[in-house]
């Protein structure tokens, strides 16, 4: 596999530094992330995973450093925020489906609220992208008659429905039980094969293996090791990154 | 001096009630909507960071939720009428309403703040606005969660309304009152006034049950 898909650069951060009081949450990431590319980031818990993906759509907001998404530096702006969300979905480790809507109508929208796009153009694709995740059959159903595979890929569809240039994934598959994993990776495996820029948070490390262009292995807020799957699995070069796999693999 | 009960009464007068419980229906329905705008209002005064708008809020529901509503009538009654002529109806309203909307943002504020932290990432993630989201995605969520404890609040105003009456509107417990004190046959007449207060909480409990159910229908 290749590291880089193009030569596009679709996220780049630069020295980025954020505290939550004294705690140093994340120190000095830096990472360029390429057009097509997928990167899984892990580590132990508490390792500032979920900040550096909430930084990157600006859930958080960092307290030094720079973030550019596809070359335009993510400045301190309301509505430039609320444009540039609309370039990057996010998928969450619960859902946060919106559970007085029908599966159909949170695929729609934020096309429809956000986007202002016509409701039967947006409802034609939103009936697509429920195809694509294999739930077409459940686009009248409420969020809570779905089970928890189900509902991370609706999640996913809702946020691919905003045509976003690039995916965040937290933890997508934390919450699930086991048996409904593969359901939700095998979307996300699918998405990767269609060439989507994607950030993955996540435990599973044979999908990182199997799917991840790069690895980023992140301990205490610091990137301390970055490379292929097979060099970071097999041939972890830091103690800290060994101790880790040794732990979860 | 002795005097039976006469319980023919209540049905032969019933009629003559009407026009003090359509009264009585104003009253509460206006002051429910006064209530409920104001309680929405203070509810984001009161979540919000900025203390020109939490500070107000708080001093607000303290000195509402720690004073008497009777007290409150008599204030904005005579208090307003010191400075301007009023007629008791609209500052009955007002004092209700006033008093109504310190419950109700205390209502909104805790379902709002029930609703997971995760809705509204998940909205402004999509590229929505503050209010955008808090409209679409928290606000039904909130008012569906706020139904039961809005609907006892309801409740109360139409009961509350009976204070009216100290203010000269002749809504259903003066309208009592006063028939009673010229043939003396208060405990019919104060019975009837029961029947139709009894009629509207009643009827409106059936109503906001009806709705708590209706929006019930994306939990299963
Ligand atoms: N909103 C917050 N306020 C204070 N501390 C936080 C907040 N969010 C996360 N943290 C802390 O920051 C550190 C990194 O958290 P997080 O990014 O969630 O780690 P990870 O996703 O790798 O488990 C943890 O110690 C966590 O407790
Ligand atoms: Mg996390």
């Amino acid at each position: 596999m290749m590291t880089k898909k193009t030569n596009k650069k679709m996220v780049e951060i630069r020295d980025l530094h954020k505290y939550f009081g004294e705690l140093h949450v994340l120190d000095n990431i830096s990472l360029q992330v390429f057009e097509g590319e997928v990167v899984v980031i892990i580590g132990a818990s508490g390792s500032g995973k979920s900040t550096l993906l909430r930084c990157i759509n600006r859930l958080e907001k960092a307290d030094k450093g720079e973030i550019f998404i596809s070359g335009h530096r993510l400045i301190n702006k309301e509505s430039y925020i609320n444009k540039l969300r609309q370039e990057v979905g996010m998928v969450f480790q619960h859902f946060n489906l919106f559970p007085h809507m029908s599966v159909l109508k949170n695929v729609m929208e934020g096309p429809v609220q956000v986007k202002n796009f016509p409701k039967e153009e947006v409802k034609r694709e939103a009936l697509e992208l429920l195809v694509q995740v294999g739930l077409e059959d459940k686009a009248n159903n409420y969020p809570a008659q779905l089970s928890g595979g189900q509902k991370q890929r609706v999640a996913i569809a809702r946020a691919l429905a905003m045509k976003p240039q690039i995916m965040l994934f937290d933890e997508p598959t934390s919450a699930l039980d086991p048996e409904l994993v593969g359901e939700v990776l095998a979307v996300m495996n699918d998405l990767a094969k269609n060439g989507m820029t994607m950030i993955v948070v996540t435990h599973e490390m044979g999908f990182a293996r199997e799917v991840a262009d790069r690895i980023v292995f992140m301990d205490e807020g610091k990137i301390i090791e970055t490379g292929k799957a097979e060099d970071i699995f097999d041939n972890p070069q830091n103690p800290r990154t060994k101790d880790f796999l040794g732990k979860i693999l | 001096m002795f005097m039976p009960y006469d319980f023919s009464i209540i049905i032969k007068e019933f009629p003559v009630f009407i026009p003090a419980a359509i009264l009585t229906l104003e009253l509460a329905l206006s002051s429910i909507l006064l209530g409920t705008g104001i309680g929405l209002f203070v509810s984001f005064a009161r979540i919000s960071k900025s203390k020109v708008f939490n500070i107000p809020a708080s001093i607000y529901i303290t000195i509402i939720r720690g004073t008497p509503i009777l007290l409150q009538l008599f204030i904005i009654y005579y208090g307003i009428t010191s400075l301007l002529l009023i007629d008791p109806f609209p500052a009955a309203v007002i004092a209700f309403g006033v008093h109504n909307g310190a419950y109700i943002a205390e209502i909104f504020r805790g379902a709002i703040q029930s609703i997971d932290k995760g809705q509204m990432e998940a909205a402004r993630s999509l590229g929505m606005t503050y209010p955008k989201a808090m409209r679409r995605i928290i606000l039904p969520q909130a008012i569906k969660r706020a139904l039961p404890a809005l609907g006892n609040q309801f409740i109360i105003t139409i009961k509350d309304t009976s204070l009216a009456s100290a203010i000269t509107i002749r809504e259903l417990l003066l309208k009592s009152q006063q028939l009673g004190s010229s043939n003396f046959r208060f405990m019919e007449y104060f019975i009837i006034a029961g029947i139709y207060y009894l009629t509207f909480t009643a009827t409106f409990s059936y109503l906001v049950h009806k709705v708590e159910s209706y929006l019930a229908v994306s939990d299963h």
